[in-house]
């Protein structure tokens, strides 16, 4: 229960416009809702229905070849519609149509005694049966919990410094008994503690947040990405190799609680919706079934034609088809306008219509409040990496960032995890990357250095 | 401007695109069409929004940096043109006039060699015009005397541009700053066109210059001067005063006498952020402290730079232009923090050695940075060496007893 602030200067905070209110709407549940396999790295699919069967809630869809017991569940009652196969027969989508009743499976659930009746592998079980361990992250290489290992502390993840992310404070509402449930859990899935990593204390802050339990309360400031996993654990519970730390957003935590607080997946969640492209008054918080259809939650909501729709924010997430379903992983949308305008002398125009970190443009020396509609717009081309210094002043940990691309682009697997590779997530350099004059790809870099150094046996 | 956008769009990218009948130029068509215009690219992942700032915006604010010290070169070239000559045109606009006639065409020669290099590199290896010789591209003939014959300008372009920079596989992988491997490769191949009392100032008719003109500069004074004179005197003698070396309206190479646009383009790059502060900073301690030194341990007889109060440093020779803008140059300093400190310093340091203990040479910075860009990659392998160790020690204070 310790609470200590700890204050970040580098960093920059992107002045992206269309933050979500803090309100929550509920969206209809639509007719069909569905699972994509393809969003969990790794998966090697097994499927356990056929086009035509019933299904409830919590039933399995298909199981892991991979990871024994792993499987991934039916979001809602129904039938399968369809299996939809893609490229070289994967499975890219199952379909349920919703039935009338929403019948769910019985799972093990907590009883009176809380989790202390709860056997640790009991949980792990449950966990992997339902598909919900995959919102356990492991680091180091942010892979899915490894269940074969006890990790020596737990991050769960309450802020939201990128844009955008749903506002914990606003998920927790009405569901305090379930993000507390959810944390007691994660506390008997670790021999070390659970440090809930916050912002700064603020009004309309909820008392099941501020005031968890069988945690250990950090406060962190200063600008994105003070609110990064990556950042939190170097600065409270650095890895060293060999060791094992598990990363959970908050806002999953709640999905866990409710999971065992009901002894069933829950059927919907309150997700995020923002960005430029979002209609003005339509930009909030939103409690959608799992797996719904994106249309039936962003129907007359968007504004605009040319738009690009981001599972995540618009630093670190991946971009979804706006026809598909709400990934299993995602904690909001953030949705932008895709921008191939071209500029006259762009070079050489002095620029008050541009954003930018650096102090090459008049938005770096005017107004510090204004919020910028930032479209796709890569802002120039691809060139040769330049050793700039710009890297380094928005990570803020102890690493070299040029060199540790560097070492990761000649493939030096033992240097670049000399130099931090085993501490990082591919979204610690969204930031690096959008400040490059270069427009390099770091996060793809880091993200194939993760996969080498994965195959390395790292 | 949509006009000339639906131009190149129709009638100029059909011939460069793939089956154009120039599609080998294509690099020459994305330098002028994004020169023209923004690239339409947009973002394929993560982020999926880009910082406005691009590698043609980071190298025209080195460009502009630059211009101060151009147009007050080209100002000063003249203006030494007409007082030496005597022409009786000493207004600013003849001054001007007269310069723009010694300096232009190197830069113009600069930028056209230069640019078909680097065209011609771009074409093999099939990759974008780098905007990084644009600043190659003026930074050299700023470092020239105004008198160069201009193909040793093309010449130094060219081993600038090639051996400085395109053998090692372009820009971002050159070990040496472009510019002064060109200016040292002049250096060396042809001297008396480069050094000397004779090629700081043109010189129409010698027997029609002013009274007491021998074009030596401040550094060639000093190395004259004999061991246990004075230097200051010697330098007030042939009227250099350290205000005087500081306004710089004497004789040298184009872009680097005065401090005071010098000072000026500092000020750019280190607002932007574009130059590297601790570059510059570690180059002005490294001459102090090396000055300051050799003054307290010399003998009163000891060589004349020996005893020159260590600020006369700045404002003599081109350390000033030097540290600036040329060993700020990214790709060919240092790339960590401590580093660069290391780097400047010690660019400094040898600037202050070499003037001491040689000062017949005629000017050192040149090669101290020259010397410092080879060195760069081992310092940074050091102080890379010591962040892996404090690294480890810093994850090792985590871990549970």
């Amino acid at each position: 229960m310790v609470s200590s602030i700890i204050r970040i200067k580098r960093g920059f905070d992107v002045r992206l416009a269309g933050p979500p209110a803090a309100a929550v709407a509920d969206v209809p549940p639509s007719a069909t809702v569905a699972v994509c396999p393809g969003e969990f790295a790794g998966l090697r699919p097994r499927l356990k229905v056929k086009e035509g069967d019933a299904v409830r809630r919590g039933t399995p869809l298909l199981e892991d070849k991979a990871v024994a017991g792993f499987q991934l569940c039916a979001p809602a009652a129904g039938t399968v519609a369809a299996i939809e196969y893609g490229e070289r027969r994967a499975i890219r989508r199952i379909v349920i149509r919703r039935g009338a009743s929403d019948e769910a499976e019985a799972l093990p659930r907590l009883g009176a005694g809380g989790t202390a009746g709860l056997a640790r592998e009991a949980i792990l079980e449950n966990l992997k049966a339902t598909g919900y361990l995959s919102l356990i992250r492991q680091r180091p290489l942010s892979r899915m919990a490894d269940p074969a290992v006890t990790p020596k502390s737990i991050f769960v993840n309450g802020m939201n410094t990128a844009p955008f992310a749903p506002d914990l404070h606003v998920v927790v509402r009405g569901q305090e008994d379930a993000f507390q449930a959810g944390l007691d859990i994660l506390g008997r899935l670790t021999a070390g503690r659970v440090y809930l990593c916050l912002g700064p204390e603020a009004e309309g802050d909820g008392p099941a947040v501020n005031g968890a339990r069988n945690v250990e309360i950090r406060r962190f400031s200063g600008p994105h990405p003070s609110g990064n996993t990556s950042v939190h654990i170097h600065l409270v519970d650095a890895i060293s190799p060999g060791d094992r730390v598990w990363a959970v957003k908050g806002v999953d935590v709640v999905r866990i609680g409710r999971l065992f607080l009901d002894g069933a997946p829950p059927a919907t969640r309150i997700v995020s919706l923002a960005g430029p492209g979002v209609r003005d008054g339509a930009r909030r918080h939103y409690r959608v079934g799992e797996g719904t259809d994106l249309a039936s939650l962003l129907a007359d909501r968007l504004a605009g034609a040319s738009l690009r729709v981001v599972a995540g924010d618009a630093l670190g997430g991946e971009r979804v088809a706006a026809d598909g379903s709400l990934p299993f992983l995602a904690g909001g949308l953030t949705v932008l306008r895709e921008d191939p305008e071209r500029r006259f002398l762009g070079w050489m125009a002095p620029g008050f219509g541009q954003y930018s970190a650096s102090a090459l443009f008049p938005s770096r020396w005017l107004s510090t409040r204004k919020a910028w509609d930032l479209g796709t717009n890569l802002n120039g081309g691809h060139r040769a990496m330049v050793a700039t210094g710009l890297y380094d002043r928005v990570l803020p940990m102890n690493i070299l960032v040029d060199q540790l691309v560097r070492a990761v682009l000649a493939h030096d697997v033992e240097e670049a995890v000399q130099l931090g590779l085993l501490e990082v997530d591919p979204e610690d350099f969204a930031l690096c990357s959008f400040v490059c004059p270069s427009k390099t790809d770091l996060v793809g870099i880091i993200r194939k250095g993760l996969d080498e150094a994965a195959a390395e046996g790292l | 401007m949509k006009f000339i956008l639906e131009f190149m769009e129709k009638k100029v990218k059909p011939l460069y695109g793939p089956g154009g009948r120039l599609s080998r130029l294509f690099p020459l068509y994305e330098a002028g069409d994004t020169f023209l215009f923004t690239p339409a690219e947009t973002t394929s992942g993560p982020p999926h929004v880009r910082d406005a700032l691009d590698m043609k915006r980071y190298m025209i604010v080195v460009i502009a940096a630059l211009m101060p010290c151009l147009l007050f070169g080209i100002y000063n070239a003249g203006r030494q043109y007409d007082v030496v000559n005597q022409t009786g045109l000493s207004a600013f606009g003849h001054n001007l006039y007269e310069g723009a006639l010694l300096v232009l065409p190197i830069v113009i020669v600069s930028y056209v060699v230069g640019g078909l290099w680097e065209v011609l590199f771009a074409v093999v290896r099939k990759h974008e015009i780098n905007e990084g010789f644009l600043v190659t591209g003026l930074l050299f003939p700023l470092t020239l005397p105004p008198t160069t014959p201009l193909w040793q300008v093309a010449l130094g372009i060219t081993f600038g541009v090639v051996v400085g920079k395109e053998i090692f596989g372009g820009t971002g992988f050159n070990v040496l700053n472009p510019a002064l491997t060109g200016r040292a490769f002049l250096f060396f191949a042809y001297p008396a066109q480069i050094t000397g009392d004779g090629v700081w100032t043109k010189v129409a008719d010698a027997s029609h210059v002013v009274e007491g003109f021998t074009g030596a500069t401040p550094l060639a004074i000093a190395g004259q001067v004999g061991a246990g004179e004075g230097l200051v005197p010697a330098l007030e003698r042939a009227g250099f005063t350290l205000k005087s070396m500081a306004l710089g309206l004497e004789g040298g190479s184009i872009g680097e006498t005065s401090l005071i646009p010098i000072l000026l383009g500092a000020a750019v790059l280190l607002l932007t952020g574009v130059g590297a502060w601790r570059i510059m900073a570690g180059g002005v301690l490294g001459v102090s402290a090396l000055a300051v030194l050799i003054d307290l341990v010399s003998g009163p007889d000891a060589k004349p730079f020996a005893h020159l109060p260590f600020y006369y440093h700045f404002a003599m020779g081109s350390f000033a232009f030097g540290i600036v803008f040329m060993a700020t140059d990214p790709v060919s300093a240092a790339a960590t923090r401590a580093g660069k400190w290391i780097y400047g310093f010690l660019i400094g340091a040898l600037t202050v050695l070499i003037r001491v203990v040689n000062p017949a040479y005629p000017e050192g910075v040149m090669l101290s940075i020259l010397f410092m860009n080879i060195m760069a990659p081992l310092i940074d392998h050091y102080v890379v060496q010591v962040h892996i160790r404090r690294r480890a020690a810093y994850l090792r204070s985590f871990r549970h007893a």
